[in-house]
């Protein structure tokens, strides 16, 4: 008889490994620490909470049925979560064939009473206080920085489809996007000093392909 | 300031999922080979996890995680083994149909669901013709894993099929082996589809009857001469305690 999880003793990764072996209780503590961070992608993305309703369903089905194949040395469960929800969403979004204003994506969100969920109150600290340096960070980008970066973020678009959504020359769009991801670069070296920089960068397509 | 030998001006869009697919098939394709980009590449994939703390924080609804365990537990009842109805059993087999011997494919096209499922429960079965197909099962490394070796009257042909072994990176495939009082020897190297599905033949000099056991290992492209790799699948080759005859 297999005992139930006990909060406190498993990591992510334990958690996708139990959830391979089909143990609904990982996969129901799975989505207890990470309900919220998909859910507000989903809305993030598509403005819309019964359809984000929806695509969090669909993430964690497919984190239910893909477990076998998350490879730990890859990504964080974090990081693989995030782009299930982030590309789950985007290809919602254009399936839809929502036209997308372009103006009303922005890093600009209502501060939310929702919880963050971790394993102890260290690492709820831990989250919070990333999460506040992550906003300030961005918020110190120009507008324009931040304007293309949310619509390569949240709207999914290719360089191409931002230059062409705000009528700007590909160049420019290329030029934002480099240094508003190097500037986050350079303030955000503390948090990075903090991620486990062994693991491998991701390409994006291959990981779209491993969620498909 | 961008130097023509590398990638580094495309990284940003492209960990962003900002390129379009030939740019970023091209990005893939060099930090395969360069360290410089790929240390880069790592640099910025930090930043787009982080990205994810400035998103707003929203709660879901309460009653979101009853509806995924309800979904996920009706999943679980209709999951269907390969050869139901509606997933046509022989499609999986087809692979197989054209690597097996003449006398393999007659046999399996006499299998029927409930024998695959009886399969699927680890039952050692005997076909008609008098071949077997022996259950193998996957290891802590890769649990989901499943498969089957299916051996003829003679011991001659024999066959491999896989399902749902862990996906390989570029320069590995698997390959079986045959054990024998301690010797070790290679019987087959193969790949799986995307699917991570696969068959192939059991090429081996001797009887496969003189074997007790199989192994399936991670091994560099083209095979190793003895196990290097991690091992997924394996498993008995006769349980003779376990022996039925089919009911049809």
């Amino acid at each position: 008889m297999k005992s139930s999880i006990d909060d406190a003793q498993y990591d992510d990764e334990r958690l996708i490994s139990l959830i391979a072996q089909s143990r609904e209780d990982a996969l129901s503590q799975l989505y207890d620490r990470y309900s919220y961070l998909v859910f507000s992608i989903a809305v993030a993305i598509v403005d819309d909470r019964s359809t984000a309703e929806e695509i969090t369903l669909d993430v964690f089905v497919r984190v239910w049925q893909k477990s076998g194949s998350y490879r730990a040395d890859r990504a964080k469960v974090r990081t693989w979560l995030t782009h299930i929800a982030r590309h789950h969403a985007i290809d919602v979004l254009r399936r839809q064939s929502t036209k997308l204003d372009s103006y009303t994506i922005s890093w600009d969100g209502v501060s939310s009473s929702a919880t963050l969920s971790a394993q102890d109150p260290q690492e709820l600290t831990e989250l919070s206080q990333r999460r506040e340096h992550v906003r300030a960070a961005i918020s110190r980008l120009p507008e324009d920085q931040k304007q293309a970066l949310a619509l390569a973020y949240y709207g999914g678009l290719t360089q191409l489809e931002i230059a062409e959504a705000l009528k700007q020359p590909l160049g420019t769009i290329k030029t934002r996007l480099r240094l508003a991801m190097q500037k986050l670069c350079d303030l955000l070296q503390d948090e990075q000093e903090l991620v486990d920089t062994s693991i491998e960068a991701v390409p994006a397509y291959s990981m779209n392909r491993d969620d498909s | 300031m961008s130097d023509n030998t590398h990638v580094l001006d495309l990284l940003p869009a492209y960990v962003l999922g900002g390129l379009e697919a030939d740019e970023a098939s091209h990005v893939e394709r060099h930090l395969l080979s360069c360290l410089i980009c790929r240390t880069k590449a790592n640099a910025l994939q930090n930043v787009n996890e982080q990205l994810s703390f400035a998103v707003p924080t929203v709660t879901p609804p309460s009653d979101l995680k009853n509806r995924l365990m309800q979904r996920v537990q009706a999943a679980r009842l209709q999951q269907m083994p390969p050869s139901a109805p509606g997933r046509s059993w022989q499609e999986r087999f087809l692979p197989v149909w054209g690597i097996a011997s003449l006398a393999l494919i007659v046999i399996l096209a006499a299998f029927n669901l409930a024998l695959w499922q009886r399969l699927n429960q680890l039952e050692v079965v005997t076909a008609p013709g008098g071949m077997v197909a022996i259950p193998l099962s996957g290891t802590g490394e890769a649990p989901s894993a499943t498969g089957f070796i299916i051996i003829g009257v003679d011991g001659r042909n024999g066959a491999l099929v896989v399902d749902r072994l862990p996906p390989l990176d570029n320069g590995q495939q698997y390959q079986l082996w045959l054990v024998r009082d301690g010797r070790i020897i290679s019987g087959a190297v193969f790949s799986t589809d995307e699917e991570n599905y696969g068959g192939t033949r059991i090429e081996v000099s001797e009887s496969l009857l003189e074997y007790s056991s199989v192994d399936v290992t991670i091994e560099p492209s083209g095979g190793s001469p003895q196990p290097t790799g991690a091992k997924v699948l394996g498993g008995p080759l006769f349980a003779p305690k376990f022996l039925i005859t089919p009911s049809g």
